[in-house]
């Protein structure tokens, strides 16, 4: 029943030179990554982007117990996409032969490659997620996002309703933890019994849930009104973006990483 | 029946960034048939006491005993303590669900499998407990109802299950004043009626009208415990903490600031307006006309 237990947004606070960075261009760097990641062609030209990643986990202060831990959820992906790679790549020079199959040395080689690329993905993103708070993030987004509503795009709209979303989701946790303590306490069972006997347990918590989120939304949307919100058009803003020093270096620094990987790419090893 | 809380201490999310400890080493008895009053400023740990109570918390140490029992013992029935102590939420209302007031009051009850004709009387004997006799608003949605018959209908739930001890935290909070009066003279007739009545109240003025012991809580500890008489003598002590004193105190307290000798055990009302009668009668008040 610890439903304040569940951590939302696995922001992790630190002062440091990653967690200052501008959140557009984080997100850009991000981009940026991924893009070096996949343009990586042998398990060399990695090796800059390994480094970039250590560098940006130092620098950003964050455990790498906690970088980890992000990896975790996919472990079971990675050994599968690793194993059918590994049995069903094509390729010429046997290396060993496990009865049911011949393993290739250039099958291993990709294999390997792929799951590196899965990693590298996941602890990117995490880095991104950890040093930026969810809100944050989310007016980075708008920010990037705006030059697109010269096609309708709603920018704006998506950004405030993600930032609404995030904002509410630890209110209707503990929201959810007291209607279902005050169900347990006249009675209901939300922990034993078969599959359609919990699932309708879950009534007595859902309908109450569900009036209150209600609840709130329009009061939400009445005290918005109230303070004269009407959407994005002409608002200025509490956080005021600004491209530091530190943002133009990153951004040489991913400049130099995408060469890098170009040129280690050109070397033909591995 | 009787619950005892022996040297609890609860932490909440223990091991993690946002540990914190609600209540620590309190140690209470609630003795059947009186009317206990829980006081003490937001965030005391008023409200997780009140779940240590019916057993929904687990004490992090210390434990929980009903009738000498440990509650949290390997093979202690937790329903027996469900069904003997009934807990009303802060802003019960907010846990209706059903289609029909009936259903909703049916809802405990059914949940402890009784049979269709015995939830059938019980619904109808709650209803009646909390003044929900209109015709035809068994049948009627709950969130149809004003936020007074809501509240109504919500601790109709809890009376269904037919406790013998009655918690209820903030239970007048919210209420427009004529709700709130009827709340409470509802809770005063259920303990008149010999139920046990635990009642988590920032109005010192209820305390002093209906508890017949209060307990005063400050950061997770018992600080004050006894009688509103002589919880209330030491009204400094309970403003030191940012909490209220009964109106009738203040008066008190006033009147001996101008030097009026008025008795400092004076709290409620009907004993206000005794004191200051007998004060008539002895004549004009020294130093003033
Ligand atoms: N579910 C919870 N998770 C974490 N902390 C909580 C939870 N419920 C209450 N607390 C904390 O415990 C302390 C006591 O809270 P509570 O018992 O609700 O006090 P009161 O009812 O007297 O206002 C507060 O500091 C509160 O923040
Ligand atoms: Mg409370």
């Amino acid at each position: 029943m610890a439903m304040r237990d569940i951590t939302l947004g696995q922001y992790y606070p630190a002062d440091s030179a990653v967690h200052r960075l501008d959140p557009r261009v984080k997100i850009l760097l991000l981009i940026g990554l991924i893009v070096a990641i996949f343009m990586a062609r042998n398990l060399v030209a990695f090796i800059p982007v390994v480094l970039f990643l250590i560098l940006a986990t130092v620098l950003s202060q964050v455990p790498v117990r906690l970088m980890i831990k992000g990896i975790k959820p996919l472990r079971f992906i990675l050994v599968l996409t690793f194993l059918l790679n590994l049995f069903f790549l094509p390729g010429e020079t046997p290396l060993w032969d496990v009865g049911f199959a011949v393993i290739k040395k250039e099958a291993l080689l990709t294999a390997i490659l792929y799951s590196f690329r899965l990693v590298l993905l996941v602890m990117g993103s995490s880095l991104l997620t950890l040093t930026t708070p969810p809100i944050v993030l989310t007016d980075g987004l708008e920010r990037l996002l705006s030059p697109l509503k010269v096609i309708h795009f709603p920018a704006h709209e998506m950004a405030m309703m993600m930032s609404i979303a995030l904002r509410f989701i630890p209110t209707l946790l503990e929201e959810a933890d007291k209607i279902m303590k005050a169900q347990t306490a006249r009675g209901a069972d939300f922990e034993s019994g078969n599959l359609l006997k919990r699932a309708r347990a879950m009534v007595p918590l859902l309908v109450p849930l569900f009036v209150s989120a209600f609840r709130r939304a329009g009061d939400l949307a009445m005290a918005m009104e109230a303070r004269c919100y009407h959407g994005g058009e002409g608002r200025t803003r509490l956080r005021v973006l600004r491209i530091s020093d530190g943002d133009v270096a990153a951004c040489v620094l991913m400049a130099a990483l995408i060469f890098c990987v170009v040129a280690c790419n050109s070397l033909h090893l591995y | 029946m009787q619950i005892t809380l022996d040297h609890v201490t609860h932490t909440y999310q223990p091991g993690s960034p946002f540990q914190s400890t609600a209540l620590e080493d309190v140690s209470l008895t609630i003795r059947p048939g009186e009317f206990l009053a829980l006081i003490g400023h937001t965030g005391s740990g008023k409200s997780t006491l009140a779940q240590h109570i019916n057993g929904l918390l687990q004490p992090t140490s210390g434990r929980v005993l009903m009738d000498g029992q440990d509650i949290h013992e390997k093979g202690f029935d937790k329903k027996v303590v469900r069904r003997s102590v009934g807990l009303v939420f802060q802003y019960p209302e907010h846990q209706l669900f059903e289609e029909t007031v009936a259903r909703d009051v049916a809802f405990g009850p059914r949940n402890l499998g009784l049979p269709a004709d015995e939830i059938d009387g019980r619904v109808r004997e709650a209803l009646k407990k909390v003044g929900l006799t209109q015709a035809g608003i068994e049948e009627k949605s709950p969130f149809e109802l004003s936020g007074g018959q809501m509240r109504r209908v919500a601790i109709a739930g809890v009376l269904a299950m037919r406790p013998d001890m009655l918690v209820l935290d903030e239970p007048a909070a919210g209420l427009d004043p004529q709700s709130r009066e009827d709340m409470l003279q509802l809770i005063a007739q259920l303990h008149a009626q010999g139920a046990t009545i635990v009642m988590i109240s920032h109005s010192m003025d209820d305390v002093a009208r209906f508890a017949t012991r209060a307990v005063v809580m400050e950061h997770g500890r018992i600080t004050m415990e006894g009688t509103p008489e002589e919880i209330f003598r030491h009204a400094e002590r309970l403003e030191s903490m940012g909490l209220d004193v009964p109106s009738v105190c203040r008066l008190g307290i006033q009147l001996r600031q101008m030097g009026v000798n008025c008795p400092d055990s004076v709290f409620r009302e009907e004993q206000a307006v005794q004191a200051l009668l007998d004060l008539w009668k002895e004549g004009k008040p020294h130093g003033h006309a």
